[in-house]
């Protein structure tokens, strides 16, 4: 008990007598991490909005005019059992003049009543984890080879440059987290660096009377725990309260679920543990 | 090592950070309940003996063994281990400048896992023993040089360690503080611990139990 009251007697007596550093630790630490919530906050959002885009994505097949009707429902069950489509419909060419008719208005069809040139088609939907680029080619690839499909249509270039831009963003992204946990690490680190700088005497008088290293260690090392986990947990606060002030009307701002946050206060605890250490490793050697 | 040695340094050498021999085949040992008073000039290697005896200087070529257990720099769990049971006094011994001197002076219990009632009975019965009441709850640069020695005098006592390293001990007390301090040293050397007193001058009266050595040369004599 006597050990642990010293310990924390020493942690109290060094964010008492450094209180200005340990309010800049928190300060700068709190900014830092409050930068990485928002960046995550966005990513989530991004995600969302990029998810919704995607659960629109239809892939066409055009059936060969040769084709019969009676054919049809036989396609359709070949289809319906390639991995990954989720739903198929049928599109007969009535239906396709219906819709054309619909989109561009009857009078452009005027004196075309007995000609419909329009091909007849499946329009499919994908379940969530085949809407790639990869396994939407492999689905194109299929229905190509398929008896009686004249051609294939999808949106691939779109795709494609969705998923470039959504992968840089993602690099960007894994790129800034990193720099700004290491900023916070070194920013921590140099912190608890300052505030053992003038202990070195006192260090080497307890090491004399055999206080081990990690008694030694351990106040600084609660330092950075407290410091960095409530840095992170204001973070938190902080967006939370900005959230209920702000509202966004073509969006809705999608936040980390709450477990997510509490291991992502606690991993930012964790690396207050070793800023702490690297802080003081100096003055253990 | 042999039966009750406290301390033993067999067949020590030592050079120094700039290369000079400090020890040569230095031979020591001391005898549980006795105390030596070791005299030597300056750069004699008095701290240098000091280091190696807490661990925080490896010699050249030798053993140091404390308490029966071979002392190795850098060797943690033995060195604080050895640590534990040595109470230190002026030279590379000085006060934690954060702690308030009752910190000081627990800090041996606190170290040791002693109980809150224990340390404060012993706290009390040092600062009564070394008139340091009134000092209790101020930080070391608020003392004087005298207070400060005393201060550690009182640390290097509570936890009634087997063997007290003294560095000067007399050094630049006023007359009072020096009987007292020379008072000290004979209850001591007459409790059952052992004492290593390192001086420039030998003490003004011969201490009980106690031999006397000179370094002279990197040698004892």
């Amino acid at each position: 008990m006597t050990r642990i009251a010293h310990l924390l007697r020493e942690l109290g007596r060094s964010l008492y007598r450094n209180f200005g550093t340990a309010l800049s630790s928190f300060l700068s630490l709190a900014l830092l991490l409050l930068l990485f919530d928002v960046y995550w906050a966005a990513a989530k959002t991004s995600d969302r909005f990029y998810a919704e885009l995607l659960s629109g994505m239809r892939m066409e097949a055009f059936v060969d005019e040769a084709v019969p009707d009676s054919t049809i429902p036989l396609m359709k069950n070949d289809i319906d059992l390639i991995d990954g489509v989720l739903f198929s419909g049928y599109v007969s060419k009535e239906s396709a003049r219906e819709e054309l008719s619909r989109l561009v208005g009857s009078d452009l069809l005027v004196g075309y009543d007995s000609l419909n040139p329009l091909p007849r088609s499946f329009v499919l939907s994908f379940s969530s984890d085949y809407l790639t680029s990869a396994k939407l080619a492999e689905v194109e690839k299929k229905l190509a080879a398929m008896p009686g499909i004249a051609n294939v249509y999808y949106s691939s270039r779109w795709l494609n440059k969705a998923e470039t831009t959504r992968a840089i963003v993602l690099n960007i992204g894994l790129v800034l987290g990193a720099l700004i946990l290491l900023s916070a690490l070194i920013s921590s680190t140099n912190n608890i660096r300052l505030m053992t700088r003038t202990r070195a005497v006192g260090f080497l008088q307890m090491r004399l009377s055999g206080a081990g290293r990690l008694f030694l260690a351990l106040p600084f090392l609660l330092e950075g725990l407290l410091i960095s986990g409530l840095s992170a947990v204001a973070g938190w606060l902080l967006l939370f309260y900005m959230r209920g002030k702000i509202a966004f009307t073509q969006f809705e701002v999608v936040f980390p679920m709450t477990d997510e946050i509490v291991i992502f206060c606690a991993a930012a605890a964790g690396l207050g543990v070793i800023s702490g250490y690297l802080g003081i490793r100096k003055l253990l050697r | 090592m042999s039966q009750g040695a406290v301390v033993e340094l067999s067949n020590i050498y030592l050079k120094s950070d700039r290369g000079s021999q400090v020890f040569r085949d230095l031979n020591f040992k001391l005898e549980s309940s006795r105390s030596a008073v070791i005299v030597g000039g300056a750069g004699s290697g008095k701290s240098s003996l000091v280091e190696m005896l807490v661990g925080l200087r490896r010699p050249t070529s030798g053993s140091v063994e404390l308490f029966g257990e071979l002392v190795r720099a850098g060797r943690g769990r033995t060195v604080r281990r050895v640590r534990k049971r040595i109470g230190g006094v002026g030279g590379i011994f000085s006060l934690v400048p954060s702690f308030t001197v009752a910190e000081n002076i627990t800090f041996p219990l606190v170290i040791a896992a002693e109980r809150k009632k224990v340390i404060k009975e012993r706290l009390l019965r040092m600062l009564t023993e070394f008139s340091l009441l009134k000092q209790a709850g101020e930080y070391p640069d608020g003392l004087t040089r005298v207070e400060n020695t005393l201060v550690q005098f009182a640390r290097a006592s509570i936890a009634n360690q087997p063997l007290i390293i003294i560095d000067e001990p007399l050094a630049g007390l006023d007359q009072n503080t020096f009987a007292r301090v020379l008072s000290y040293l004979v209850k001591v050397s007459l409790s059952g611990r052992s004492m290593i007193i390192l001086a420039s001058e030998p003490p003004p009266q011969e201490l009980p139990n106690t031999t006397n050595y000179r370094i002279d040369n990197g040698v004892l004599l």
